[in-house]
């Protein structure tokens, strides 16, 4: 924030305008008026406004470094298992739903009203500094903090004529006496860097509009997830995502009607080195139709290279594998035959963890518990992958039988077993390669690991607050700048006579001189009007 | 100017009123009913749509899950119940026989059950309906291709969601989730005018 913020003291403008900030009247008669008077001029003064930005700042930390409710209900389950004393008392505090919390509302809208609780009286102020005239002329303009005086021979009246002619045509705005000349000379009064005020404003209603477009992308936006194997289409609608976390005001009919099919994902790694294994890129080939019935068209999504569709935009941000299993049940009937996506922690090397969920297999249902690993290796007797690309894909699965326990109709996480109804058929992991069955005891059926897909996961976002506060941000860095870049400065000019010559005399004000520069301009416009004069007088003669 | 000061801190307070005003208004209307549907007697997820405001539901011609071409506009004429489900869904597995026992009910009436197979896979499908008795046929909805035809007309959440059509194609009430017997008895015996045979 710029220093010009409704100065409680202006010596700039207490020359020209009385104080009209004190409250009149006797000290007793301070009442509740008074308070909330007194209230509102503390919540629309700077430094409250500087602690209310700074508790945004602060509010927003616990919300990126402790797991939240909206983006990651996961984290915050493991949270409360991992800190079962502390998680019910963030819980209390809101801390697990920081930007939904009241205590972050409170600090928002207090911000809010504090902005325009500035903005609106400086407004007024803007326009009403544009309509007033700068004061009139000191009357000792060496006690300015910027002086010079030489002799013109010109007289008064027509020396301050060229000095109006030279001030104005340097964008200055000129007040003049208002009736005749006095006989002991003239004045000029010349005013500049109205536009100082101009950035401000405009650095004030920016920040007031990158609040309102925040609070526009939380109510009108919405973000998804959705998991997408290769090979197959979803249609973005409510049903055919995993997540779906609407802003205040939008439903679901409010989700543009496009279908997303993913034809191949590819990932390449580096392959040797040090730096093995990391990634190199990963290309998403897809192709999509915007609306039903609408043109197919293809495109490429890379990290950081979204999709636009229908004024979302689709992001690709994770991929894995998906194991294809093809499960037949003890009358030799096809039960499952699909691709599974096994879900890989942040680090080794896509070792990747899934469930098989049979349901409908009999005389019982059945549940696997797998381990896929892309490049498998054995160290010491434990599987691990040594790469992330499927150089060596292997599946580990144990086997259960019994009741699932889905009937009952409680929905269930698809990446997790309930075994509690179900008992083990293996005693040990089973390890198949791409082709190879196990077959489960007592005729119970067969399972077979025919293959692997891999699968991606989109996020599938949209803020109608981004454009505005992109627009928004620039502009309050140019009001910024142009508030820091331009000064408001007066000149005055005072023309004496000296017999039928006379004295001119200049005086400079500038009102903040932060970045210096008033006396070089003061210097050369004095020089300009100095030269101004003396070619007039030359043109005289 | 300190009527000027008093006159701006009541325009801010207007205009804070008026932003309140206008975020109470828009969430009313956001939320507010239309009118034209009546929720049925004693359920929280199922309404009825009076005659002249029932939407039209969407054409689509779609693979049945036992490989056969199936066009929807075919059931013109009858009363068709269209339940959303999908073998992962538990929900679904535990509404199937409640499906299974009122299409059986209302074979007798012309009605005719179909289900839409959403976010599913063949093998695991056939063997739900197989496993559970399910006695109509579905199509294959994978995509969610139907569902969004559907969701343009009716705010289908998920599954499960049973839409009841009537015989000019339009959608006369719908149970958002698992369906009761008694839901869908009241929404037929409304659409048939007959109780079930």
């Amino acid at each position: 924030m710029t220093d010009v913020r409704a100065p409680e003291a202006d010596p700039f403008e207490s020359a020209a305008e009385p104080d009209d900030n004190r409250p009149v009247g006797p000290r007793s008669a301070f009442g509740l008026a008074d308070w909330l008077k007194w209230a509102w001029r503390q919540l629309t003064s700077m430094r409250i406004a500087l602690v209310l930005l700074f508790l945004l700042a602060l509010g927003s930390v616990p919300g990126s470094m402790l797991p939240q409710e909206g983006t990651n209900p996961a984290g915050v389950q493991q949270y409360y298992t991992s800190h079962p004393a502390l998680a019910p008392l963030l819980n209390h505090l809101g801390l697990f739903n920081v930007f939904g919390s009241p205590w972050f509302a409170a600090i928002y809208l207090l911000l809010f009203a504090s902005l325009v609780g500035c903005v609106v009286p400086r407004t007024f102020r803007l326009v009403g500094s544009a309509r007033a005239l700068p004061p009139r002329a000191p009357r000792n303009l060496a006690r300015l903090p910027r002086f010079a005086e030489y002799g013109a021979a010109l007289a008064p009246a027509p020396a301050a004529d060229v000095a109006a002619k030279v001030l104005a045509g340097h964008g200055f705005r000129l007040r003049r006496p208002d009736g005749a000349a006095p006989s002991d000379g003239t004045w000029l009064s010349a005013e500049k860097g109205y536009l100082r005020e101009v950035g401000n404003l405009l650095f004030h209603l920016a920040l007031l509009g990158v609040l309102v477009s925040v609070a526009l992308g939380g109510l009108f936006g919405y973000k998804a997830d959705r998991l997408l194997v290769q090979g197959t289409t979803f249609a973005d609608t409510q049903s055919a995502l995993d997540e779906w976390y609407p802003g205040h005001f939008v439903t679901a009919a409010d989700l543009g009607p496009f279908t997303i099919t993913l034809n191949q994902f590819e990932a390449t790694y580096i392959t040797s080195g040090a730096q093995r294994g990391q990634p190199v890129a990963f290309d998403a080939h897809i192709s999509y139709t915007a609306s039903p019935g609408a043109a197919t068209r293809t495109d490429n999504l890379e990290v950081n290279r979204p999709l636009s569709v229908d004024g979302a935009k689709v992001y690709l941000i994770g991929h894995g594998y998906a194991p294809v299993f093809k499960v037949t049940d003890a009358r030799g009937q096809v039960v499952y035959d699909q691709a599974t996506p096994f879900i890989s922690g942040t680090s080794g090397n896509f070792l990747s963890q899934g469930v098989v969920k049979v349901a409908d297999a009999q005389p019982q249902q059945l549940g696997f518990t797998g381990v896929f690993v892309p490049t498998a290796i054995e160290i010491n007797g434990v599987l691990q992958s040594a790469f992330p690309a499927a150089d060596n894909p292997v599946v580990s699965l144990i086997g259960y039988a019994g009741n699932l326990g889905e009937n009952s109709g409680v929905p269930q996480s698809v990446y997790q077993l309930n075994t509690a109804g179900m008992h083990r058929l293996t005693a040990a992991p089973q390890i198949l390669q791409p082709g190879q069955s196990l077959k489960l005891p007592n005729g119970q059926g067969t399972i077979t690991f025919t293959g692997y897909v891999p699968w991606v996961s989109l996020t599938i976002t949209h803020d109608p607050g981004q454009l505005p506060a992109l627009i928004c941000g620039m502009a309050a860095l140019g009001g910024l700048l142009l508030s820091f870049m331009v000064r408001r400065r007066r000149v005055f000019v005072r023309v004496r006579p000296n017999g039928t010559q006379s004295i001119v005399q200049v005086g400079g004000l500038a009102r903040i001189d932060a970045s210096g520069g008033f006396e070089t301009e003061f210097a050369s416009l004095a020089a300009e009007l100095k030269a101004a004069h003396d070619h007039s007088q030359h043109e005289g003669e | 100017m300190f009527k000027a000061r008093r006159r701006v801190v009541v325009l801010v307070a207007a205009v804070c009123v008026g932003a309140a005003l206008a975020g109470v208004l828009l969430s009313g209307w956001a939320s507010g009913g239309s009118g034209t549907e009546t929720d049925v007697a004693g359920s929280t997820n199922a309404v009825l749509y009076s005659a002249g405001h029932r939407p039209l539901a969407p054409d689509f011609t779609a693979t049945t899950l036992t490989g056969s071409q199936l066009s929807f506009r075919s059931y013109r004429g009858r009363v068709v119940v269209v339940n959303f489900w999908g073998s992962w869904c538990a929900p679904c597995r535990a509404e199937a026989p409640t499906l299974a026992v009122t299409a059986e009910q209302y074979r007798s009436a012309g009605v005719a059950f179909l289900g839409v197979d959403v976010r599913d896979n063949t093998a695991s499908a056939l063997a739900f309906t197989r496993d559970l008795d399910v006695p109509y046929p579905s199509v294959s909805d994978s995509s969610s291709q139907i569902t969004l035809d559907f969701t343009a007309v009716v705010p289908i959440a998920g599954t499960p969601t049973t839409l009841v059509i009537d015989r000019t194609g339009h959608i006369a009430g719908a149970v958002f989730g698992t369906a009761t017997s008694q839901e869908l008895t009241d929404i037929l015996a409304q659409v048939t005018g007959k109780t079930a045979g």
